[in-house]
């Protein structure tokens, strides 16, 4: 068992690498422990909130009951606004919530706490990884793909890429891409970014002149934090409905 | 010398990044506050559409910062 473990440094010349992740290799393929911590924890806490607001289901609604009907008729709208198709809408619905409620508790985690051992980040937003918040986005396209297939066979499908007119095959398949890309690198972006400068706030301002600096950044920490929970819930918005959208367009009959 | 260039493509890059959101974002709301004015009754669906626009606008934006800090840090 000696050597099925790997552990990879990221080695940079001497550099410091912003929130490196703990990556190690079993069997020969790589696993991120950062990313693994965090989505299992952040999937409990979402298991948990949703079991806890929703004991006691009654007619007339209690306060906890109102919280997850209100969420649920928010992701409701988010679907029947961007799928025209009815079956479809049923289908997602259950997607959309859940989506919403995992990418927005993850990307409070990262502003909650960022745990250190050594030189590795254990604990911080699995979104701000390219590679979970591309995860996601592939979730998306395989379940366009699915739905598309679906509804129009698998003839079909092929030819509405060729719709309206024929030579736009090549730009539709390349839109598909363009759309797999930025719907990833958007998350990432933006909550990786934050954490950034949430840790260059701290690190390098706080302690660069003593105490002047200190006493200015505890209130730009505190302002930037609550910028990242407005934009990290405008970015769990903007995934989703964009999901929405791509998997719409794959159903409707132009 | 390589230090001086770094930090001052880093500096580039986010500044212009910075440029491009801020004129996107202030177009779009703009339009969206034009509207509401002409038509309070669809606000709710005016500020879900403007929301959704800056989230597409900042997009690439937001990937300049990151490649700023990649520049400054890797």
């Amino acid at each position: 068992m000696g050597n099925v473990f790997e552990f990879i440094q990221h080695k940079k010349g001497g550099h410091e690498v912003l929130e490196k992740s703990f990556v190690f290799k079993f069997l020969g393929l790589s696993f991120d422990l950062t990313g693994i911590i965090g989505s299992t924890l952040m999937a409990l806490v979402v298991l948990f909130v949703c079991i806890w607001l929703s004991r006691k289901v009654e007619m007339k609604p209690n306060k906890r009951q109102n919280v997850i009907e209100y969420l649920l008729d928010f992701t409701d709208g988010i679907v029947k606004d961007n799928v025209s198709d009815k079956d479809a809408q049923k289908h997602l619905s259950l997607y959309a919530f859940v989506l919403f409620l995992f990418i927005w508790f993850m990307n409070m985690l990262g502003l909650f706490m960022e745990v250190k051992v050594g030189d590795w980040t254990v604990v911080k937003s699995p979104t701000a990884d390219p590679v979970t918040t591309m995860s996601f986005a592939m979730m998306t396209l395989l379940l366009s793909f699915t739905f598309g297939m679906q509804k129009f066979g698998v003839g079909g499908y092929w030819r509405n890429y060729a719709s309206p007119v024929g030579f736009l095959f090549p730009i539709n398949i390349i839109e598909e891409i363009t759309n797999f890309l930025t719907l990833s690198l958007r998350l990432y972006g933006n909550i990786y970014a934050g954490e950034v400068l949430l840790t260059l706030i701290g690190n390098r301002l706080a302690v660069s002149f003593g105490l002047p600096t200190m006493i200015l950044a505890a209130p730009l920490a505190m302002i930037w934090q609550a910028f990242s929970v407005f934009i990290g819930s405008i970015q769990a918005y903007v995934f989703v409905t964009l999901s929405m959208v791509y998997i719409g367009r794959k159903v409707t009959k132009e | 010398m390589s230090e001086a260039f770094k930090y001052l493509s880093a500096a580039i890059a986010a500044g212009v990044a910075a440029l491009a959101a801020s004129w996107g974002n202030g177009k779009v709301i703009t339009k969206t506050v034009e509207s509401m004015a002409r038509q309070p009754e669809s606000a709710g669906n005016l500020r879900s559409t403007m929301f959704i626009g800056v989230g597409l606008i900042e997009a690439v934006p937001i990937l300049a910062i990151v490649i700023a800090f990649l520049i400054l840090f890797l």
